[in-house]
């Protein structure tokens, strides 16, 4: 492992892998993002890429199914679904509600961690895929690691409702790698999820807007009588 | 074709920054101008200004020792020694060239920020003292990104020479498309915007002193000596450009022979690359918003983040 000179991967891992890293970095900027509107915007390029890389493999490894999927998860993931949060962010009236509990730098730092924590522990699984190097793996599980902190940290309904989003991202990169001839099918079930969780994350905003006048989620902490 | 000797081209290494810089930091004015609307600064500004500080008188404030006078040169001197370490115009190393590795020129380059940031804590002027004192800071906050870029080019090459790391970067494509490299360039970016006074909270070309950190440390500066302080900060923003675009992200067009061709191809070609990323640099100055003076440390950690990711592809074979 530590023969690091030794060889770079080829031109298809080493893209690939870039794919992965952009997708971790754009999870790191909606932890980032001050605008709740360009949290979605991130969330929406995210999507893209994942897309992107779900193509890279279909086109790499010759796995047909895989374009439908990336056309599909990018029409829902990377169009309707910021589409529509982004409308109801309109409804609210609202660009920046609550900070996160820390500072952006130590937010930063404390998810670096967090994200070294699920690359190397993946790594140490030596899970291998034919589709895609096993970095990539790792590197979806520090995405859904960032994405808790996201959710953990920020103190707003919809950075909460985009780290779930952003969540279900690194999940499907995961399944890139471990499955990535799974059943057409099965993908689509998991996009239905989605769909689901906008829903259920729409309503939640909706009805949080309408009792406390805000989207953020610091004062429900308190019991009320 | 004449051939030429080796120590010449070493040499011409030196003088092609010490010529060149002035004119890079002409065309960004002349870019940036145009890009506020304005018609800009003619491109050989610098030239003329650097012509005018010749010819003034220099003053040095009362009870200021010899050294604040020394200063000027001695970081002028490191700005011109860094260019015989890196590959200016050539791929294959100079005979001097592997006689310090990146961390030999980033030690220099410290060395002539040190020095300056000393002269000026001499002058018990206010601004300039705030403007070293600043400078000094901001430089400890950027000092583990560079060191974790140094790092990650020492994984990929097994050395940490700036030539070998130009030379694996031309080896292939799969070198490039490698995720440590892209992050560790990107990394190297953000430092560069950093050092070269351009974001996240300098104005480059204003006279706020606030705004200000590099440029007021040479506030009691005048004459010959206020010249080479200018000269050498933008020798220095030559010297990370030549770093940046030829050792990671564009070493094509260097001479691998010494034929007078191939070296005035790659006098050329450095240029031309010099003032794209110079470009580049002048749009992305003047599209991002200046922040405040403690939001810097959330741009260092975005390029620490780079830094750091690019370490662990590398510790996972990914990279």
């Amino acid at each position: 492992m530590f023969h690091l000179a030794a060889g770079a991967p080829n031109v298809f891992d080493g893209s690939a892998n870039t794919i992965a890293v952009i997708v971790l970095l754009l999870e790191f900027g909606m932890l980032r993002a001050a605008l709740l509107r360009a949290q979605i915007q991130l969330y929406a390029v995210q999507s893209l890429a994942v897309s992107v890389l779900a193509g890279v493999v279909a086109g790499g490894r010759g796995i047909p199914e895989l374009f439908a999927l990336a056309a599909l998860s990018f029409l829902l993931k990377a169009v309707i679904v910021p589409m529509v949060v982004l409308r109801l962010l309109r409804d609210a009236h609202a660009d920046i509600a609550g900070s996160g509990a820390l500072g952006v730098a130590s937010e930063v730092v404390l998810s670096i961690v967090v994200a070294a924590f699920g690359y190397f522990s993946f790594a140490s699984l030596g899970i291998t895929s034919s589709a895609l190097p096993t970095t990539a793996l790792s590197l979806s599980a520090a995405v859904v690691l960032v994405a808790f902190v996201l959710m953990i940290l920020r103190r707003d309904v919809v950075s909460q409702a985009v780290g779930f989003f952003s969540l279900e991202n690194g999940i499907s990169m995961a399944s890139l790698v471990v499955a990535a001839g799974m059943p057409l099918i099965l993908e689509v079930a998991f996009l239905f999820d989605l769909l689901v969780a906008v829903i259920v994350f729409g309503v939640l905003m909706r009805v949080h807007h309408g009792q406390s006048q805000s989207l953020s989620t610091a004062n429900l902490d308190r019991l009320r009588g | 074709m004449i051939t030429l000797p080796l120590p010449l081209i070493q040499a011409l290494q030196v003088l092609t920054i010490m010529v060149g810089a002035p004119a890079i930091s002409g065309v960004i004015a002349q870019v940036e101008g145009r890009l506020q609307g304005r018609r800009g600064p003619r491109i050989l500004q610098p030239y003329y200004d650097l012509a005018k500080y010749f010819h003034k008188e220099s003053l040095a404030p009362e009870g200021a020792s010899a050294f604040f006078l020394a200063a000027p040169l001695i970081s002028f001197a490191c700005y011109l020694a860094v260019p015989l370490l890196i590959p200016v115009l050539t791929t294959f190393p100079l005979p001097l060239g592997n006689m310090g590795d990146i961390l030999g020129g980033g030690i220099v380059l410290g060395l002539a920020s040190f020095i300056v940031a000393i002269a000026s804590a001499e002058t018990g002027d206010a601004y300039a003292q705030l403007g070293s004192s600043r400078s000094r800071t901001f430089g400890a906050i950027t000092e583990p990104v560079v060191l974790l870029v140094v790092f990650s080019v020492g994984l990929l090459t097994a050395t940490d020479l700036p030539y070998a790391l130009a030379g694996t970067v031309m080896s292939g494509p799969e070198q490039i498309v490698r995720p440590a490299h892209l992050l560790a360039a990107a990394a190297l970016f953000m430092v560069i915007l950093f050092e070269t006074a351009r974001i996240p909270v300098e104005t480059h070309s204003g006279t706020l002193e606030l705004g200000m950190i590099e440029h007021a440390r040479t506030f009691e500066h005048s004459g010959p000596y206020m010249a080479l302080l200018t000269w050498g900060s933008s020798a220095k923003q030559f010297v990370f450009y030549t770093l940046f675009i030829n050792v990671f992200a564009a070493p094509w067009g260097l001479a691998t022979s010494g034929r007078l061709d191939a070296v005035a191809l790659a006098m050329v070609s450095l240029f031309v690359k010099a003032l794209a990323l110079g470009i580049i640099v002048a749009v992305i100055d003047n599209t991002f918003a200046k922040l405040r003076l403690f939001k810097i440390t959330e741009f260092v950690s975005a390029a620490f983040l780079l830094a750091v990711l690019a370490i662990f592809t590398l510790y996972l074979g990914g990279g």
